[in-house]
């Protein structure tokens, strides 16, 4: 590896100065107006595998500037020798170049530090200041906003009493957008997302567009979103809707308006690397040599062109000279732009990598992305060289704020113009009653790192806003918590679910145009006051303290917020389900089996049964808390594909019936058969035919099961967080 | 070791294992967290397992059930974060570990710390407000009985961490302190304003972190004390911050002066925090 880079490094000494070229040509190259590049050097490591790991403290990284930006360009330390003793053992994780170019703020962390927290370096003299920011939480991706403002991620938590979010896949503590000004005055938290937001990046319009991690039941993936300045309007960007590229879509940097070169990679054991995107998202025109994509952005619009065939997308262990690209910054916009690069060489894969003792060697390149070829400009072996930037002024986007309504008391308002305008699902006219709300929690609240066995995240009902006469609905529900919806019919049933959670700050008002409309589109409505604000937006906790979002006793259908396995779902089953359905078996049910398809041997038989008991000997040996009863495996299910997996088969009549996020798909549900609920109940049924078996349920029986369904099919919500006990 | 019957194990794990729905988490095989294992990539490790979240794998449980008493911490966590997935399997494990708590070495009391802590095991809180007063437990097993604490941020934990805050340790202390500020419902942070006067600096600027983050009001003496005179510049800067968020007025006067502190960490903390004061 060191014979193959100094032979690169005497290659590129050839190259004329001021510029990428050969044979002595007058061409400067994509970097002839460029004095220096700022690049940031961190030791090698080979503990960053995962997109979303923010902390990785190896002491001894420093920024340069290499100047000209070219192999044999004088490369200089500009921080943090220069800066005292105090900046001894510093590792740096990013940084952003000023609008000015005077100074650079970066994420580090001191030996002595517990936390990664901002600096600021004026390039000039070298010297540092620390911005202000809590001691005890991480603050990374720090980037210049317009007006002395800096956004960054954080775990920090504004809310008073609240943990962070724990993703529950993750299992790290979530991190979230924030913002600060210069002096460290008027730090704010964005709303939160259930998991992490991270890489911010400032496009030309004055939007910040970042990757933000969704994670609700199937979906689990890493998207572009945009979002304002003062981090209200988040809107997708690209990857929700399926046009990704890859899982996940990483530390996209605009190359011209509308358009973005990001990393394209799996969600772990690449080292954050992958492969280049290029991604139009509007309509693409080329003027001269500059292709952009500024007018009807949409992902349904977008373009994806691969700027790196060959580098794998996956997290399979990439080959030789095939490597994967850290980070790419753009020097031109043609079609096939010129980047800054960071790139490493061979199997950029944590475990082929950790087998041989090696870390990644990242070092810097210009990439031609016609001719696929890599030009060095810096690699030292025994650091990873990444986020090269040209040092050069540019010119900052106009300050772009949103509308805050005071009237919201501190509330965010959400709704929609046209419930029924939507590109996802094909409505039935009078289909929608009402649109229903739901907040999500993770397991910082004190659950025991599942909320049941279908690896949904914890849900609480804030309720359900009826739909006006002309679609629109709107609700007020409290500020920077996640929340996904559903629209629900008469019988409280979801029709459709949102798979993704979104959120709103204090004063923020989120009206969308539908149900997912067509963002290429302009949604339009009927003139004069939309029905829902002549009604009133319905209240949906928008002033409750969090502790209080919750219900053990609800006295209707209508007051349940979370649904609790054990006590309120199991109440219903106790009443009115187990004399049949009961350890004794009085229905007669059939046992389903499961045999291992390998020595035909008999692994397990179960027959349905809703009791609340434990599960039996032979399937749970513990007793006490923890396991799940008979009753929720009974609805719930075992894992098929792990079933599969394992070689085992399971007999013909094995059933689920409880489906997450689809009550009207569950058989329970159909077996039941629902009757109406709102806007009053009546004995209408849902499906044809009647109940089952005679059993007479109650509204709020009926509601409390089409909420386990629609809500995850979850053991635990509030109502019985065992974390709520003392000990 | 632990040693949990396999067959059993693997029909408890079968049964209480349901429709997966994470994405991420499929795919996984016991032969690639064996791979992992053998690459001691602590990285590829944590990758297989989550992949394995939801895998039924009779030739895991064996495997993962020896992660869970690896030498590294993040292998520790994820293979515990595995058995909570699996509640039955996991009360197996939880017994196991928690008789370890009374009588066990630092090292059998570390990795069921870690291990009751990452499942969030609640009811053995009594047996770790018993381990933390046993004297002959070396720091790395006090250090994981606090970090059990802080995982679970239940207020039943408060107990060890007041008696870790006066551990000979400053690693102990320091980490006692930190964690205070995360357990929910926590209502005060007076019982680490005393570590503001502890004798080792690495304490102090963390007493003085979670005293500013939860802005305890009784600490501010102490904190203006730290900010005119004490020798460290992170102490200096943790309290500057501090004195910020608690925003009282008659603070002004120290955190003027610090405006012109020789360390360059604590000028800008300070000027930012008089900004703060009212």
């Amino acid at each position: 590896m060191k014979q193959q880079i100094k032979s690169i490094a005497i290659g590129a000494a050839l190259f004329t100065f001021g510029g990428i070229g050969c044979g002595g040509s007058d061409d400067p190259g994509p970097l002839g107006n460029v004095d220096s590049l700022i690049i940031l050097q961190r030791p090698s490591r080979n503990d960053t595998g995962d997109i979303f790991s923010y902390t990785s403290y190896k002491p001894g990284a420093r920024l340069v500037s290499l100047s000209p930006p070219t192999a044999d360009g004088k490369l200089t330390t500009i921080c943090c020798d220069a800066a005292g003793p105090d900046y001894a053992d510093i590792d740096i994780s990013s940084y952003d170049i000023s609008f000015d170019a005077k100074s650079i703020v970066f994420s580090a962390r001191r030996g002595k530090d517990s936390s990664y927290g901002l600096f600021l370096l004026q390039i000039a003299d070298g010297s540092v200041e620390q911005v202000a920011t809590d001691p005890g939480r991480e603050f990374v991706a720090p980037i210049f906003l317009p007006g002395n403002r800096i956004m960054f991620t954080s775990n920090l938590v504004s809310e008073t009493g609240a943990m962070q979010h724990e993703d529950e896949y993750e299992r790290q503590v979530s991190i979230q957008l924030g913002r600060i000004n210069l002096d460290g005055t008027d730090m704010e938290m964005g709303a939160r997302n259930l998991s992490h937001r991270t890489a911010p990046s400032l496009a030309s319009d004055g939007r910040v567009v970042f990757t933000q991690w969704d994670h609700l039941g199937e979906e689990n993936s890493g998207h572009l979103m945009f979002v304002n300045q003062d981090m209200q309007e988040l809107r997708e960007a690209y990857g929700k809707e399926g046009k990704g590229a890859s899982n996940s879509t990483l530390k996209a940097r605009e190359i011209s308006p509308g358009r973005f070169v990001a990393i394209a990679t799996a969600r772990n054991r690449t080292i954050n690397a992958g492969a280049l995107i290029d991604i139009r998202l509007g309509d693409v025109v080329k003027d001269g040599d500059v292709v952009s994509a500024a007018a009807n952005q949409s992902e349904a619009n977008s373009k994806t062109v691969l700027l790196s065939p060959n580098v794998p997308m996956d997290n399979e262990p990439s080959s030789d000279t095939i490597g994967r690209y850290y980070d790419a910054f753009p020097i031109d916009a043609k079609d096939k732009p010129s980047l800054l690069v960071s790139w490493s060489d061979g199997p950029v894969e944590s475990e082929v990598l950790a087998l041989a003792g090696l870390s990644a060697d990242f070092g810097v390149y210009l990439y031609d992305s016609a001719k696929q070829q890599r030009l060095p400009i810096l690699n030292d072996p025994n650091m990873w060289d990444i986020f090269a930037q040209p040092l050069q002024p540019r010119t900052a986007p106009n300050i772009v704020g949103s509308a805050q309504d005071p009237k919201l008391g501190g509330q965010t308002l959400i709704g929609s113009l046209n419930v029924y305008n939507s590109s996802l699902h094909q409505f039935q006219a009078g289909e929608i009653y009402g649109v229903r709300v739901m907040e999500g929690f993770s397991s910082e609240e004190g659950f025991p790192e599942d909320f049941g066995t279908t690896r949904h995240e914890g849900h609480a009902n804030l309720g359900v806003a009826p739909v006006a006469a002309d679609g629109s609905w709107s609700a007020k529900i409290p500020p920077n918590i996640p929340i996904h919806i559903q629209t629900v019919d008469k019988f409280g049933m979801s029709s459709f679910s949102e798979p993704v959670w979104f959120s709103g700050r204090p004063g923020e008002a989120r009206l969308c145009g539908g149900c997912h409309e067509d963002r290429a589109k302009t949604t339009n409505v009927s003139p004069g006051q939309l029905d829902t604000f002549a009604l009133g937006a319905t209240p949906m906790f928008g002033t409750t303290a969090r502790k209080d979002r919750q219900k053990a006793d609800p006295a209707s259908a209508t007051e349940i917020v979370g649904v609790a396995w054990d006590k309120q779902v199991q109440a219903v089953f106790d009443v009115k389900c187990i004399s049949c359905h009961g350890n004794d078996n009085a229905a007669g049910l059939a046992p389903y089996t499961i045999t291992d398809m390998t020595t035909g041997e008999l692994v397990a038989e179960w027959t349905f049964n809703l009791t609340g008991d434990d599960l039996p000997a032979e399937l749970s040996v513990a007793a006490g808390g923890g396991a799940y009863s008979k009753s929720y495996f009974s609805m719930a299910g075992p894992d098929m594909e792990a079933l599969e997996k394992g070689g085992l088969a399971v007999s013909p009549n094995f059933k689920v019936y409880m489906n997450p996020l689809d009550a009207r798909g569950s058989i329970a549900i159909k077996t039941l058969n629902p009757t109406v609920l709102f806007p009053t109940p009546t004995t209408e049924r849902a499906f044809p035919g009647e109940g089952h078996q005679g059993v007479v349920l109650s509204s709020q029986d009926f509601y409390t099961l089409i909420l386990a369904a629609d809500m995850g099919v979850n053991f635990y919500a509030r109502e019985n967080n065992p974390g709520s006990k003392l000990y | 070791m632990k040693n949990i019957g396999i067959k059993l194990a693997a029909v408890a794990a079968l049964a209480l294992v349901t429709p997966t729905m994470a994405h991420a988490g499929k795919g996984g095989s016991a032969a690639a967290i064996q791979s992992a294992v053998k690459s001691t990539s602590v990285d590829a490790i944590i990758a297989e397992i989550e992949r394995a979240e939801g895998l039924l794998c009779e030739d895991c449980v064996q495997t993962l059930t020896n992660l869970t008493e690896d030498s590294r911490y993040e292998v520790r966590q994820v293979a515990a974060w595995w058995f909570a997935k699996r509640p039955a399997l996991k009360d197996m494990m939880v017994a196991q570990f928690s008789s370890d708590l009374p009588r066990g070495t630092t090292v059998k009391v570390r990795n069921a710390a870690d291990f009751l802590g990452t499942t969030r095991s609640y009811a053995t809180l009594p047996q770790l407000r018993a381990a933390i007063h046993r004297s002959d437990l070396g720091v790395e097993a006090r250090v994981a009985l606090v970090r059990a604490v802080k995982a679970m941020g239940h207020i039943s934990g408060n107990e060890v961490l007041t008696t870790a805050m006066a551990d000979s340790d400053p690693g102990v202390r320091a980490a006692a302190a930190a964690a205070w500020r995360d357990i929910r419902d926590q209502a005060s942070a007076q019982p680490v304003v005393a570590l503001l006067a502890d004798s080792d600096a690495g304490v102090r600027a963390r007493a003085a972190g979670v005293v500013g983050g939860m802005r305890e009001q009784t600490g501010r003496a102490a904190l203006e004390a730290l900010v005119a005179g004490d020798t460290d510049s992170t102490v200096r800067r943790n309290a500057a911050w501090a004195l910020g968020q608690l925003g009282n007025e008659a603070s002004r006067a120290v955190l003027l002066r610090a405006t012109t502190d020789s360390s360059s960490l604590v000028r800008g903390v300070a000027r930012a925090s008089l900004a703060s004061l009212h």
